[in-house]
């Protein structure tokens, strides 16, 4: 069903090729309406759906630029070597919108965090407290939903969190 | 009248009235039984039994007791919690009506346990999630239904921290990717930095 891409001038070809390769990467994929002319729905999606899956599937198992165009044998030349064009020139953004996939795989993943640093000054128990205090909030994805986890540490409990992640990252630095 | 050791308020009626039970024991009794409040206060236990001995002098009932304990327990944390030094609480205390050998062989107790006791304080004050734990495991993420070669390596973190309620524990377990694990750990070195200059 991929034919139908013919239908569309060469320069637009490019521009929808690139807005889907955007939306594959999280930013905002083409609507709809803007082709409404050009395809049916039916053909809207099913193109929609073919080129982002030809997407993911040559950069993910790494494809050669024969085996791309052997897919895109349906369109005319010039339509095939356009979204070639594009694949070749955003291989890199697809291949890290792909890793991030691959990361969110398992069931809770870190999606952001936030830290603020404060200074306690006084409490029920001591009237001068002072002291400094990191409060950390981790916005994990688990199962699709956002869950936030806020945990308080002191200056030594900050520097054993440190300490333990940086053993971590002395693995993964090995590992380049 | 007002009194540094009550937060430059009111004393208490009842600690008044319980000062005066305190004046009915020897002051080196009395010295003793605060060396065990103290101990209760730094969360060391205190031996029922030997605050009964120490008591038995006086002929307290368990009222008493009770009431003494209660007493020297406010006396001391209030005063460690306002930071008021020895000479002032011992002058304090003999405004209140406490015999003068009394004041001071509480004081020196407390003068000792000074620092001791507003760490503890300091200590036992209100946090929310405290963090208790860490454990992280290091993957390489060779392959995937997305990705035939991926070749990134993966960290695992599991934080434990205190619940809302004390005694219960939270965990929370996540993956992060290898550059947003880097950000993470440049950004609490920042942070920790900062802290630094705090102190």
């Amino acid at each position: 069903n991929m034919e139908v891409l013919d239908r569309l001038p060469e320069p637009d070809c490019v521009k929808l090729c690139h807005r889907l390769v955007d939306g594959l990467c999280g930013r905002e994929p083409p609507c709809r309406g803007e082709y409404g002319a050009t395809w049916s729905l039916q053909e809207w999606a099913g193109l929609r759906d073919s080129l982002t899956a030809l997407f993911c599937r040559a950069v993910g198992s790494n494809s050669a630029d024969e085996e791309v165009l052997a897919e895109l044998q349906k369109l005319c030349s010039r339509h095939a070597h356009a979204v070639l064009n594009v694949l070749r020139s955003r291989r890199r953004e697809v291949r890290l919108a792909l890793l991030s996939r691959t990361d969110c795989m398992s069931s809770a993943a870190l999606q952001d965090f936030d830290w603020s640093l404060k200074l306690a000054l006084s409490s029920d128990k001591i009237s001068s407290l002072n002291t400094p205090l990191l409060s950390l909030s981790l916005d994990v994805r688990e199962n699709g939903a956002l869950r936030p986890v806020a945990v308080e540490m002191s200056k030594e409990e900050l520097s054993a969190l440190i300490s333990s992640l940086e053993a971590a990252n002395k693995v993964m630095l090995q590992m380049k | 009248m007002r009194f540094r050791f009550c937060g430059d308020l009111d004393c208490p009626d009842w600690v008044l009235a319980e000062i005066t039970t305190l004046a009915k024991m020897s002051s080196v009794k009395m010295k003793l039984l605060c060396g065990q409040v103290l101990k209760d206060l730094l969360g060391e236990g205190i031996d029922y039994e030997k605050i009964v001995k120490l008591t038995a002098d006086a002929k307290f009932e368990s009222g008493d007791i009770k009431a003494s304990v209660a007493v020297l327990s406010f006396i001391l944390s209030s005063a460690a919690k306002h930071d008021v030094d020895s000479e002032s609480l011992s002058s304090e205390l003999q405004q209140l009506g406490l015999p003068k050998e009394h004041a001071s062989g509480l004081c020196k107790s407390y003068e000792d346990k000074h620092s001791a006791l507003q760490d503890k304080l300091r200590e036992t004050s209100l946090r929310l999630g405290r963090l208790d734990s860490v454990s992280w495991r290091v993957d390489y993420t060779l392959s995937s239904s997305e990705l035939s070669e991926v070749n990134e390596p993966l960290i695992h973190l599991k934080l434990q921290k205190q619940g809302a309620e004390s005694g219960c524990s939270e965990t929370a377990a996540f993956s992060i990717s290898a550059d947003k694990f880097r950000v993470l750990l440049s950004e609490l070195k920042q942070a920790q930095a900062l802290m630094n200059t705090l102190q």
